[in-house]
């Protein structure tokens, strides 16, 4: 049965007692973390393993991987230990027909439920599975929380999804001493945020760069980090398995199907053949099981987010009253004094549910925008895709990136100059402002000629960018 | 007069120099007119490959940061080898 529960709230400090689904085994953590590339997703993803061919001054060679395995099943067992001795499954994002399990306890895994199994054959398996709905905006809060306390440590710091973050320690000998002490510090931060449970879970790795700092972390046990020194860290690497890549999975099955299972194993084929074959992850794959490409740490910007939310006096689960609240919703966002001066290049809307829970989705915008309809237009069409699974008491909206200002099109949008930050009505097809016009004449005086454009859509969802916009003269 | 509105090409892109390393990931770039300055950051990169039907198109293209704050979006014209800058 889906369980429910109090609707998302900060980070929990209880204690729970049992702990979930413990990844001990030798290869347990290949199977049910490495192996998903997922894991460089979240705040910060695509930086996660940039090319290293050029490095700047913030960055850190020297890297500290924190890794906290089902870090979301994990807050959800802080949250309610009464269900610590119970099998407990978190069910996976998505529509309501045909849900996965994403995440599952110790108890529910030796019952057979296994991450990736459609919700009927998990309770075919363990008739008493209790599953719990995500709730992502409460493990954002957590990993919030994490980040900022570790700011305490060192300010170059790099999340890799959830319950995973690189810390650059470079130079940080002489304040807190050996490596030993700075996991040590780095642990008794957590602690001050987190239950000690959680963070005795916690998986410590330190080594040259985020690929050698993460297989060790995942190759290491509660409370017993692995540190590598770079002389140490081919022949450590030598063992471990391709699985721990970050490469496209596809990549993986396929050097497995060659019989190619350790890092040591691929190291014996040259280059050209491995890029002949997988192309950059083959040539990537070589530079990291051969330590050659070392991956520094890179601060992390933290995104300012402007948030705005509509909490509903009923539940709401009618698409047309959502999509007229995520309209004001962008409309109040835009006004806010934080945005002015800048265009918008993401966004994410979210909700927190009737009977606990959130759902969220996000978009990056085709290119940066101020429009109403333009932000609003990409939101209404992932809903439809991903709708809100229960009705929506609070509706939340984020402009999470932000570019330059916007192109000067509202220019010609608005009656008039001064309208333009009052929101002034649209212009009525062809009309042309007054002072346009006299700016016009003006030119033609002087030079003979009008040198003004106005900014055309032509093909705006083009892939090609130069096909999307063209300059049409304006003239009288 | 008569007036005849003309259209003009927007974020058309322009040749740069571009020094790699053995990766061939860049590692250098000189816009048009000024001295060469020295990658900092690949932020993110994505490739294009369409229009196969008529004159293919396929570019490797890059957010780059250089090493003074500069944001560039650099590609990589995969069919003649030659880089380009475009902006927006």
């Amino acid at each position: 049965m889906a369980r429910s529960r109090a609707s998302a709230q900060s980070v929990p400090t209880r204690q729970g007692r049992g702990w979930a689904h413990n990844h001990s085994t030798d290869n347990d953590w290949l199977n049910t973390a490495a192996a998903d590339t997922s894991w460089a997703s979240g705040p910060g993803a695509g930086t996660v393993f940039q090319p290293a061919s050029a490095r700047t001054s913030t960055e850190s060679r020297q890297a500290l991987c924190l890794w906290l395995p089902t870090f979301e099943l994990r807050l959800e067992l802080v949250r309610s230990p009464e269900l610590d001795s119970t099998s407990v499954a978190l069910l996976s994002d998505g529509e309501s027909t045909r849900r996965t399990v994403w995440q599952v306890s110790e108890r529910a895994h030796e019952a057979g439920v296994r991450p990736g199994q459609l919700v009927s054959q998990a309770v075919s398996l363990c008739t008493s599975l209790t599953l719990l709905e995500p709730d992502p905006a409460h493990y954002d809060a957590a990993v919030d929380t994490m980040l900022e306390v570790l700011t305490e440590l060192t300010p170059v710091i790099e999340p890799a999804g959830r319950g995973r973050v690189f810390l650059g320690m470079d130079g940080l000998d002489r304040l807190f001493g050996s490596s030993n002490h700075q996991i040590d510090r780095a642990l008794r931060l957590l602690f001050q945020v987190f239950p000690a449970p959680l963070v005795a879970a916690t998986r410590a790795g330190l080594a040259p760069g985020k690929f050698g700092a993460w297989v060790a972390a995942a190759s290491a046990r509660s409370g017993r980090p692995v540190l590598i020194p770079e002389a140490h860290l081919g022949s450590f690497l030598t063992e471990c398995p391709i699985g721990s890549l970050p490469v496209d999975p596809l990549v993986i099955q396929r050097l497995e199907r060659l019989g190619v299972h350790t890092l040591g194993e691929l190291r014996r084929f040259p280059e050209p053949a491995l890029v002949a074959q997988f192309g950059e992850d083959g040539r990537n794959a070589l530079a990291w099981s051969t330590a050659h490409r070392i991956d520094p740490v890179r601060p992390w910007h933290r995104p300012h987010p402007i948030r705005v939310s509509l909490e509903f006096s009923n539940p709401v689960g009618l698409t047309g009253t959502l999509h007229s609240a995520l309209d004001r919703l962008v409309e109040r966002a835009l006004t806010r004094t934080a945005r002015r001066g800048r265009s918008v290049t993401g966004v994410r809307i979210g909700a927190h549910l009737e009977g606990g829970g959130s759902w969220f989705v996000e978009t990056v915008l085709h290119e940066p925008t101020s429009d109403r309809e333009r932000i609003a237009a990409p939101l209404r069409a992932k809903m439809a895709i991903v709708p809100p699974p229960r009705a929506v008491e609070t509706l939340l909206l984020e402009f999470t990136e932000f570019g330059v200002q916007s192109t000067q099109t509202q220019l010609f949008d608005r009656k008039t100059e001064g309208s333009r930050a009052t929101g002034g009505l649209d212009f009525n097809e062809g009309e042309v402002p007054v002072s346009i016009r006299d700016a016009v004449k003006e030119l033609k005086l002087r030079i003979g000629y009008a040198p003004l454009y106005r900014v055309v859509e032509v093909d705006p969802w083009s892939r090609i960018p130069e096909r999307r916009h063209a300059l049409l003269s304006v003239d009288f | 007069m008569n007036y005849r509105p003309h259209l003009k090409p927007l974020r058309t892109p322009k040749s740069v120099v571009v020094r790699t390393d053995n990766q061939g990931d860049p590692v250098h770039v000189r816009l048009p007119g000024k001295p060469a300055r020295r990658i900092a950051v690949v932020r993110e990169r994505w490739r294009i490959d369409d229009e196969w039907w008529r004159q293919a198109i396929s570019r490797d293209y890059l957010t780059v940061v250089l090493d003074d704050g500069t944001v560039l979006t650099l590609y990589h014209d995969l069919l003649i080898d030659e880089w380009y800058v475009q902006h927006g």
